[in-house]
């Protein structure tokens, strides 16, 4: 009776279960990102030359100049590189907590106060030996960004409180909280504008190649990068981050551990945005200052949309953005170009970024929406 | 050729034309799978054609490029005869061509007006028209017969009814020729059959419709054209008469057997599963169990029957935890689970089918290997909070195997599989670590004859290996052949409780509430079309 009818085995060649050797991996996603990321480039370098042309600019020339800035000369490259640091940080945060389909802003607030926290614990780190006068302010940095998710955490998991909004308050509440401690009980006397003091010289993190700018602070980046990698492909957190990010009613079904998901990843990307913004304080600004992030956090969300959360697009997107500032930064030192010019391009990417992952979900909130004007 | 109606065909111009629409040596590959090779397809105008064939055969991928979704690698689509290649919808809607794919694209948050003229609302000053879209739409529904409530929100509407209004937008956008992936395969027998008369009466209003079906009662009793494709090819073509239900089972899987139907039962052991005097509440806190009670035994199936909205939805969800008891207890093994989570549950021994594939059965945006792994169980495959690519890898392999899934790679997403396989996938995930207790909502949904066999089998062995089975089926020869006692639920109770052997129309009486069919049902042998003024599904009746 159990002679199964040998109903059509597998189609023709052998499955390949579930891994293809790794380098066409990596090439299939490559192309994947490039896919997605390229329009909202193309169309920004588009936007770009049409408001170059409008100013009297030759796009190309403009365009190669960029290019040269941001790659051109071994410092040029430790420039950019530099850039790209706190936004791989930001980005790898974002992705973490979209992969689960949660959609935190949070992150540029615990960047804020994870910087805040790694300099003022790192001027205090004067007598200690070399790698705990790091780690410290880094781990104090990292506990520090994780505290400003907690909260939005526990109301996402325990009762569905739009993440959304309580990120953006919680961004709010860090920058003003900054803003008052820094002037209240850490400035730096003797400085204009409110700043900590300077951290201690062990407590540095080294610069890879002095006297660029570049620390040992990418390292720690791209090294969590990896981890990010590896930890949503071959964890069991990470294998429910994604089914709860894409399915969110089958991994109910599934009893999968959706609120402990939840939970984790608003955290997570808290604590990740946390070390970014003590990594950031520790390898390049060395101290906590007023505008310490240029808004890396929301830099970090458009990479991470751009790149839909795939590590090596993270990566690029990283390197792009990181480029953009380095070289816009030195630009106009050789060619006379409206300064906003970079502003524009960034904003256009990011805003195509979003528009093209977020255009689904809005359409389906108007449609919702729209429903309360029925006849 | 000339079907019967032919003649009224408006707007098809000179009667003349022979093939509305069709294909000539349609192929279409993806990857290492042919999901067309050479097809042939010629629809009459006017009629109502059939395609029928196993799953992953190839009829939603031959509908999907008819209606320019999707193109073939070589071949044509024929359209009035003539030849064209149709490169987007868009040019397919041009065409008065309509598509209504095998997974519903009801908007759940708009009314079923809103669903109905959404993207072409007539407008004045400069405004949506709402008074003149109400009267369009029901004249609409007036014209075929059918009896919609337009101003209700489509998520509280029973499925059926979203199923003709999309098929009404359809018409509303003037389509002429109206596309149909599997119509029936989630609608209750009754609710099948209104939805067959409303493909009727479309036809003899001079419509020309294409249906996918796995129902061939259905296919033989409405199809003026059958199409029969096996393994992506065009086998034949059949007119309406010249065939029966068997010879159609035979033309559909070929050669190869199919597997008699046959009725075993189980062997009961100790008792599993009790269900205590449960009573739920829907989503708008209407009572849809009332103190429900019975038993399932280790090695059992116990078949649940009842018409579409008595009750059956809402004690599967309860049982699997997704909705919760208001009152009573259930427990496994002795242990009360009444209260604890889906999570729980499950670890304790609970399977889950659902009947609701596309959203609770599947990830369908997730590889296939995800979806075989996905169950609190992957922590068996786990070492330390990390997965074994390896272990993985044959776990896959295991639960695709077991289930005879017909796919190309385990990395492929699930939504690349045909309907009849995601469906296999669900049945192999959860019948492959000896559950408990295994919780079977419409397991043959959507699913071939081959296959169907084929998942009662599972079924079987399931039972055969200990576990104890609740099994929900609006087929009720599927609850007569599977079940050893059948529980049948009316208005949210127990009507009564059956032995497997019980008859059709013993099982008919009970559905419809009448306790002793001898005495009041006398010639009942009519359970599968009971419904009419019965409580439609639980996301349902049709007014708020
Ligand atoms: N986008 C796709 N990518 C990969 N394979 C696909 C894709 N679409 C269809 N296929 C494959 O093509 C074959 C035919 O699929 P199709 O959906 O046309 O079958 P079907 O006849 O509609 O089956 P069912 O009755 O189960 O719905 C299947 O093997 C399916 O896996
Ligand atoms: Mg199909």
């Amino acid at each position: 009776m159990t002679s199964a009818p040998t109903q059509s085995a597998p189609v023709e060649p052998d499955p390949t279960p579930a891994g293809d050797p790794p380098l066409q991996r990596i090439l299939i996603a490559t192309g994947r990102v490039a896919r997605h990321a390229g329009l909202p480039v193309v169309i920004a370098l588009l936007v770009g030359a049409v408001v170059l042309l409008a100013t009297g600019n030759d796009p190309i020339a403009v365009y190669g100049r960029l290019a040269t800035e941001a790659f051109g000369t071994p410092s040029r490259i430790n420039a950019t590189l530099a850039a790209t640091t706190p936004i791989l940080f930001t980005a790898i945060a974002a992705a973490f907590a979209y992969r689960a389909g949660v959609f935190t802003v949070g992150v540029e607030g615990s960047f804020v106060l994870g910087g805040l926290t790694a300099a003022v614990i790192g001027a205090n780190m004067g007598g200690f030996p070399p790698v705990v006068a790091v780690i410290l302010p880094l781990l104090g940095a990292t506990l520090a960004g994780g505290l400003v998710a907690a909260v939005p955490a526990v109301l996402r998991a325990v009762w569905s409180v739009d993440e959304v909004v309580t990120t953006l308050m919680f961004n709010f509440i860090v920058a003003g909280l900054a803003g008052w401690a820094v002037q209240s009980f850490f400035q730096e006397r003797g400085q204009a504008n409110s700043a900590t003091a300077y951290v201690a010289e062990n407590a540095e993190l080294p610069a890879l190649a002095p006297p660029g700018q570049t620390s040992w602070a990418l390292i720690i980046g791209l090294l969590l990068l990896i981890g990010y990698a590896v930890w949503m492909r071959r964890s069991t957190l990470g294998f429910e981050f994604r089914a709860v990010g894409s399915a969110p009613r089958f991994s109910t079904a599934q009893g999968l551990r959706v609120r402990t998901v939840l939970l984790t990843a608003l955290l997570g990307a808290g604590l990740i945005g946390g070390l970014g913004g003590g990594s950031h304080a520790l390898g390049i600004v060395h101290r906590y200052s007023e505008g310490f992030s240029a808004s890396f956090g929301f830099t970090g969300i458009a990479i991470a949309l751009l790149a839909r959360f795939n590590p090596i697009g993270i990566l690029v997107g990283a390197i792009l953005f990181g480029a953009l500032n380095a070289a816009g930064a030195t630009v106009q030192l050789f060619i006379n170009l409206p300064v906003q010019l970079i502003d524009i391009l960034e904003g256009t990417v990011m805003i195509f970024a979003v528009a093209v992952f977020a255009f689904p979900r809005l359409s389906k909130r108007w449609a919702a929406r729209s429903e309360r004007r029925r006849p | 050729m000339s079907s019967t109606s032919t003649a009224s065909v408006p707007g098809s111009g000179p009667a003349a034309i022979r093939c509305r629409i069709g294909a000539r040596g349609v192929s279409r590959s993806f990857g290492p799978v042919r999901a067309n090779v050479d097809v042939t397809l010629s629809v009459r105008p006017g009629t109502v054609h059939a395609v029928v064939g196993e799953n992953g055969a190839g009829k939603s991928t031959l509908m999907r490029i008819l209606y320019g979704l999707d193109q073939p690698d070589s071949g044509h689509v024929v359209i009035d005869d003539e030849e064209i290649a149709l490169t987007s919808p868009r040019a397919a809607i041009a065409r008065r061509i309509g598509l209504v794919q095998q997974e519903l694209a009801i908007i759940p948050e708009l009314s079923l007006l809103e669903n109905l003229v959404l993207g072409e609302e007539p407008v004045r000053f400069g405004r949506i028209d709402w008074a003149t879209a109400l009267r369009r739409a029901e004249e609409l529904s007036a014209s075929v017969g059918v009896d919609i409530d337009w101003k209700a929100g489509a998520a509280l509407t029973s499925i059926a009814i979203q199923q003709q209004v999309e098929i009404l937008r359809l018409v509303y956008r003037g389509a002429d020729v109206l596309i149909l992936d599997e119509p029936t395969a989630v609608l209750a027998p009754a609710q099948a059959e209104e939805l067959l008369r409303l493909l009727s009466s479309l036809r003899d209003a001079g419509r020309t419709v294409i249906f996918i079906s796995h129902k061939l009662d259905e296919v033989v009793g409405v199809a003026d054209h059958i199409t029969v494709l096996r393994s992506g090819r065009t086998i034949t073509e059949i007119a309406r008469g010249e065939i029966d239900r068997e010879g159609l089972a035979a033309l559909i899987v070929g050669d190869s057997e199919v597997a008699e139907r046959s009725v075993s039962r189980g062997d009961p052991g100790e008792t599993v599963l009790v269900v205590e005097g449960v009573s739920a509440k829907d989503d708008r806190a209407v009572l849809r169990l009332d103190d429900v009670s019975f038993e399932v035994r280790s090695g059992e199936i116990l078949g649940v029957a009842a018409v579409a909205g008595n009750g059956q939805e809402e004690l599967a969800e309860v049982l699997i935890g997704i909705r919760g008891a208001a009152s009573g207890d259930i427990r496994l093994d002795g242990a009360s689970i009444g209260r604890a989570s889906i999570r729980k549950r499950r670890l304790a021994g609970l399977g889950y089918v659902s009947a609701d594939r596309k959203h609770e059965g599947l990830a369908l945006g997730l590889s296939l290997a995800d979806n075989s792994i996905a169950t609190p169980a992957l922590h068996g495959l786990a070492r330390g909070g990390w997965l074994g690519p390896r272990r993985v890898a044959e776990r896959v392999k295991e639960v695709l195997d077991r289930a005879a899934v017909r796919y190309g790679s385990s990395s492929d997403p699930a939504s690349s599989l045909s309907g009849g396989n995601q469906q296999r996938v669900v049945l192999g995930r959860e019948t492959i670590g000896n559950p408990r207790v295994l919780v079977a909502s419409q397991p043959t949904r959507g699913v071939d004859v081959r296959g169907i066999g084929y998942i009662h089998e599972l079924l079987r062995r399931a039972r055969d290996e200990g576990a104890a089975i609740v099994l929900f089926s609006e087929e009720l020869d599927e609850l007569r052949e599977l079940s050893d006692r059948i529980v049948v639920l009316h208005r949210g109770q127990v009507a009564g409780m059956l032995p497997g052997e019980a008859s059709r129309s013993e099982i008919g009486a009970l559905m419809l509430g009448n306790h002793s069919p001898e005495d009041d049902n006398p010639d009942a042998d009519v359970p599968d079309d009971p419904t009419p003024g019965h409580p439609r599904s639980p996301r349902g009746g049709e007014t708020v």
